[in-house]
């Protein structure tokens, strides 16, 4: 194996002498991530992905967005290119799930026969769409991998009718795509409104406003009771009495963790795999990061199980770190973005459970932050095209800050002022 | 690193703005030789970025500054003021030279973007 030198500007100084291999189950951002973190810290032993999915390590955000949109090639969704794995000794195996692991002896076994035996194993299997019983069809759609996204892609046309069951993120995401490409929405949500259960009842409102106003047909509080199809299309019928025909149906219910990898391995998998704050299982040698890891957070006392895109990164990267013998702690507060109807939503922290929201903007212009606070402690903020606050939010959250309301709700205040307080 | 650009080529200085204006915010968008440049003040210091992001085309100017990094609100990149560099990206926002004199702060229009490290 050739030599390498570190280009990341962070070189890990430890030797690893007893570090040989590391294997990762997975081979998307969390993956793609820990592998590039292994190279630039130095290690050069050997890495593997194992991804179940055909691609190279691809990015999933804009498969909701600008490349369902049909803005962005393929090209631009790659992470890890072949030439830069070949260029840092990096091995993937793609097309071969991983089934199961040998704890005792570190393996992972592949759904082609083989295994692969590591060091240490992280697993970065992520998750699948949860499927609705009863919702089966020629015409129905789940929104994961690249292909997903490719077949719906093709049926977003103009003209055509969309119905989407469920208004979390990826629903929400989708029903702005399609709007933008000239399709006609209707958005179901069994919910009383959408994205409700992350951005409480406030914002919830907010995002129903700005679907409402951008021509997405919304039905909050309805559940789907039947699924039909038909020779002309699919008709979705719901508890509001709605009879909705459509081309295509798309299903956004969430994801299930991919945890059957670890399933009889002694390690614990309802509702993801626990791991601690360096991304360690129960099990001595194998690490959890990404969709698929339900990660203890001091701060809440109890664990959470992200699925976005930061997180993914950030715990590969502190994974990678711990492998190589570090003690990265992930404890950076949650961040996310969407991109929807021309708006960018972020979210940082935990707004659910706030006593008290401080509004720095105009709430009916849809520009604006929403600070969250519990017993006077912001907790969470929540931007509309306001990611310059957001920024400034996330890094009070972080620091554990107490702020003054009405320097929050003052655009004349500079919220930096608030760091000086900390 | 390179630079596009060599040192060798004239100067061209134009004025783009006040140190007061920019004083405000510390942050300001402005249009130079009809090329959309945000203005950062870091400390004392004042540096020029294009104010469309390489990624997805939001305004840098109506980000904010942390910690000396420009942080574009679209989806928090950050990147180096001074030389456009974005942290853990390979894609480098393009820069411009500035000048200060006075109260007035002069920018070059014409953009640096720094190569790869290889």
């Amino acid at each position: 194996m050739t030599t390498r030198t570190s280009s990341g500007g962070t070189g890990g100084s430890s030797p690893l002498t007893e570090l040989e291999s590391v294997v990762v189950a997975g081979a998307g951002q969390t993956a793609a991530v820990a592998a590039r973190t292994l190279r630039r810290r130095g290690f050069e032993g050997r890495v593997t992905l194992v991804g179940a999915e055909p691609h190279v390590p691809y990015q999933r955000p804009p498969l909701s967005k600008e490349y369902l949109a049909g803005e962005d090639d393929r090209d631009e969704l790659y992470l890890l290119t072949p030439d830069w794995c070949e260029g840092n000794g990096v091995e993937l195996r793609l097309g071969a799930a991983a089934t199961a692991i040998r704890p005792a002896e570190r393996a992972l076994e592949l759904a082609d026969g083989s295994s692969l035996r590591a060091d240490a194993l992280l697993i970065a299997t992520g998750g699948r769409p949860r499927r609705l019983p009863g919702i089966d069809g020629d015409r129905v759609r789940y929104l994961r991998t690249i292909d997903d996204a490719d077949r719906l892609r093709a049926e977003l046309r103009p003209g055509a009718r969309v119905v989407v069951i469920g208004a979390g993120f990826i629903g929400c995401e989708v029903a702005s795509t399609a709007i933008g490409l000239g399709a006609q929405v209707t958005l179901v949500e069994q919910a009383a409104r959408p994205l409700g259960h992350v951005l409480g009842d406030l914002m919830g409102d907010v995002m129903a406003a700005l679907l409402r106003t951008s021509g997405v047909d919304l039905r909050t509080g309805e559940k789907v009771e039947g699924y039909a199809e038909t020779a002309s299309g699919a008709v979705v019928t719901t508890s509001g009495g709605a009879y909705l025909e459509a081309d295509v149906v798309v299903v956004g219910a969430g994801m299930v963790p991919n945890v059957e990898a670890v399933t009889g391995a002694g390690i614990e998998t309802a509702g993801g795999i626990p791991v601690d704050e360096y991304c360690r299982t129960s099990v001595d040698g194998v690490y959890a990061a990404g969709d698929v890891a339900l990660q203890w957070r001091p701060e809440l006392g109890r664990r959470v199980r992200a699925e976005h895109f930061d997180n993914a990164n950030a715990q590969g990267m502190a994974a990678a770190k711990n492998i190589l013998g570090g003690t990265s702690a992930h404890t950076a507060p949650p961040w996310f973005w969407s991109d929807q109807f021309g708006r960018n939503l972020q979210h940082a922290g935990h707004c659910d459970g706030a006593d008290r929201v401080v509004v720095r903007g105009r709430v009916e212009d849809f520009d604006f932050v929403a600070f969250h606070l519990s017993g006077g402690v912001l907790r969470g903020a929540f931007a509309v095209d306001r990611g310059g606050d957001l920024a400034v939010a996330r890094q009070l959250i972080g620091a554990g800050a107490v702020p003054d309301p009405d320097v929050l709700r003052d655009e004349d205040a500079d919220l930096t002022e608030l760091f000086d307080t900390l | 690193m390179d630079e596009q650009r060599g040192d060798e080529q004239p100067e061209e200085w134009v004025e783009a703005a006040s140190l007061a204006q920019l004083r405000k915010r510390r942050r300001l968008g402005v249009t130079v030789a009809g090329r959309a440049i945000a203005l950062f003040l870091v400390g004392d210091d004042v540096y020029a970025l294009d104010d469309v992001c390489v990624h997805k085309q939001r305004s840098l100017s109506k980000g904010t500054v942390l910690n000396g990094r420009v942080i574009c609100p679209g989806h928090q990149w950050l990147i180096d003021p001074a030389t456009g560099r974005v942290e853990d990206r390979d894609e480098c926002q393009p820069s411009h030279a500035v000048r200060i004199a006075g109260d007035a702060v002069y920018v070059d229009p014409r953009p640096r973007v720094l190569s790869e490290e290889h």
